[in-house]
């Protein structure tokens, strides 16, 4: 489990986080949703120990540790890899790096996604550039994996093909936190909703739990949280 | 199967396997697929999967023994009350739309009759 | 451990094109520079002689003959070294912030590989300073070989003297200070080197981890190392108070190590608890 609690962080005097909390679960789907602001990347951030905050995270009741880079990975939305290497490069790098790395999944990645070996990754396109980063994270044996803006400013295509994943054995017993702007068509792929807003979570529900209880959609509850 | 997203996922996937069997798709001590493959086809997540698949063993549908792939019961009591249960259910959604009209049951029997042949002759004739 | 020398081979990997192009730069230019100013030299003396009539060696009495030294402080022999230098000083800034505002956020990865912070700043300064020792051994390793160059195309007559390679080194400041002589010495060039990388470390460590306020705070961490290590020197420029030629080393050496270690655990600790990507 994924407990945030209470952090805060500033950029200036700008506020982007404002005490946020909320838990994510192993083998649960965990979705982020902010229509405006920075504060969900930060949270990602904030949890991989790629930027300072106020406030404590701690995962399976532990504080992040080098050690835990093979147990949690973050997919960010930005290439991350060196543009003059190849993809298999990239693979290279890291099974060079991670103990986690599970190379026959990297393969079974690079076929569900249509991506070749040779190919550099300075020539890959918005939605490749999206699932060679995906393939890169998923490969890795970890518990936990934050994907920021997975479906954001890709081809309709290339968003089905993500979707899938969320449907399939790729996330199977992993806890996965997904930062969107919108809900669009993973509406029923989803766990678990955390609203944010200005740097405060408004609402935190289980999506099933959501249905059975209220009878409402996930963007009912955001209609409701966020035109109120 | 098209998900409804105000109702629990899970339940919707319950229903979709009670239409299999009441159907006949799915007979009793038939083999039934994966939590991972179900997902898959359904396009849910495997946790869903997963929560579907325990209420349905909970409610007898199902059974499973341990490393083998879950089966649907051989209790045709369980079987038969399925089908009850979507008749029933079907009907009862059925007479709420209907009941505001205030039609009187004889000539609602008659047209539900000729509109329900119809079809099936329809069906039958593609 | 195994992770740190991957790091530090794919660090100098990242730099090869251009470190390759540094050591083809001074091979290639130090031996045009022995060629071209030994053929000036001669050339020049060839027409001193038949302008003013003379004989060779009333022309060595007369103007002087030519050694190494000459070569040795030709552009053609210290630009590519000048060049180096700046090149690798420019790296140190360039090997972090590379990873920042590259075309891809490689910071991302780095920062998550399984392995301490500590290590990632290690594998960087490493990377720079086997570098920079690759470079002073292309120097050595081809210094002999020019200075025979040299020795051999110019006459016997016009050769004031047929230097060693330790002479060489030892008469120009600048090889000098590159390739000490001495052990103490090394310790000086080097030590002062690797104090200065990691106070430049830190500086850039201050900047990514406060931006323009990290500016200030790394600009005052440079003011403040400098004064720290150089104070025997201040001390001593008072006037009132004298070390001898030992104690100011053994001091120096003292502050130097302080102020490196200070340097590298400060440096370290905000790349691991206040750096931003």
């Amino acid at each position: 489990m994924i407990e945030v609690k209470k952090i805060s962080k500033k950029y200036g005097r700008k506020k982007i986080l404002d005490g946020v909390s909320f838990t994510a679960n192993k083998g649960e789907v965990t979705c982020l949703i902010g229509i405006n602001g920075v504060g969900k990347t930060t949270t990602l951030k904030a949890i991989m120990g790629l930027t300072p905050y106020k406030g404590e995270i701690l995962i399976d009741d532990q504080k992040m540790t080098k050690d835990s880079y093979e147990k949690i990975t973050f997919i960010p939305d930005a290439p991350i890899m060196l543009p003059q290497m190849t993809i298999k490069q990239a693979m290279v790098f890291m099974a060079d790096f991670y103990t986690s790395w599970n190379s026959r999944r990297a393969n079974q990645l690079m076929g569900f996604f249509k991506l070749k070996e040779e190919t550099p990754i300075s020539e890959l396109s918005k939605g490749n550039t999206a699932k060679l980063n995906l393939m890169l994270g998923l490969s890795l044996d970890v518990d936990y994996v934050l994907m920021d803006e997975p479906f954001s400013g890709i081809d309709m295509f290339s968003r089905e093909q993500i979707a899938d994943v969320f449907a399939s054995h790729l996330i199977e017993d992993r806890g996965v936190i997904i930062t969107t702007h919108e809900i669009g068509d993973i509406e029923h792929l989803i766990d678990k909703v955390i609203l944010l807003d200005n740097g405060t979570v408004l609402r935190e529900f289980n999506t099933e739990e959501m249905r059975e209880e209220e009878g409402k959609s996930v963007v009912d509850v955001m209609r409701e949280v966020y035109q109120a | 199967m098209n998900v409804n997203t105000r109702e629990p996922v899970y339940l919707q996937v319950v229903r979709h396997f009670k239409e299999q069997i009441a159907i006949g798709k799915f007979v009793a001590g038939q083999e039934i697929p994966s939590r991972r493959e179900l997902a898959a086809s359904l396009n849910i997540n495997p946790n869903t999967a997963q929560k579907a698949y325990k209420e349905m063993e909970e409610q007898g549908l199902i059974h499973t023994e341990r490393n083998f792939p879950s089966q649907i019961t051989t209790n045709e009591t369980i079987l038969q009350a399925v089908r009850q249960e979507l008749i029933l259910a079907a009907v009862d959604s059925f007479v709420d739309a209907i009941r505001p009209i205030n039609v009187p049951v004889d000539e609602l029997l008659r047209v539900v009759k000729e509109k329900y042949s119809e079809e099936i002759r329809e069906e039958e004739e593609k | 451990m195994m992770r740190y020398l991957k790091l530090v081979n794919f660090e100098i990997n990242r730099f090869s094109k251009i470190y390759i192009s540094l050591l083809l730069i001074t091979l290639v230019s130090q031996f045009v520079g022995v060629i071209i100013g030994t053929k000036n030299f001669l050339n020049g003396a060839r027409d001193t002689m038949s302008e003013e009539r003379l004989s060779e060696a009333a022309f060595v009495t007369n103007n002087g003959g030519i050694d190494f030294t000459y070569i040795a402080n030709s552009l053609w022999f210290q630009g590519p070294i000048a060049l180096s230098a700046v090149a690798l000083i420019f790296y140190i800034f360039l090997i972090w912030y590379r990873d920042w505002f590259g075309k891809n956020t490689f910071i991302y990865r780095l920062l998550m590989l399984p392995t301490s912070r500590l290590t990632i700043y290690f594998s960087k300064a490493t990377a720079i300073f086997l570098m920079v020792l690759g470079l002073i051994a292309l120097q050595i390793i081809i210094l002999p070989m020019e200075n025979a160059l040299f020795n051999s195309t110019v006459p016997e007559v016009f050769l004031n003297m047929e230097m060693s390679s330790s002479s060489i080194m030892s008469v120009n400041v600048v090889l000098s200070f590159i390739i000490p002589s001495t052990f103490t010495q090394f310790l000086l060039s080097y030590g002062a080197g690797l104090m200065v990388m990691s106070i430049l470390f830190t500086a850039i460590m201050f900047e990514r981890s406060f931006r323009i306020k990290g500016i200030i705070f790394g600009l005052v961490y440079c003011g403040i190392t400098a004064a720290l290590f150089l104070a025997p020197v201040f001390v001593m420029g008072l006037g009132n108070f004298y070390f001898y030629p030992n104690e100011l080393f053994g001091l120096l050496l003292a502050l130097g190590i302080i102020v490196t270690g200070l340097s590298i655990w400060l440096g370290s600790w905000l790349l691991k608890n206040r750096v931003t990507v």
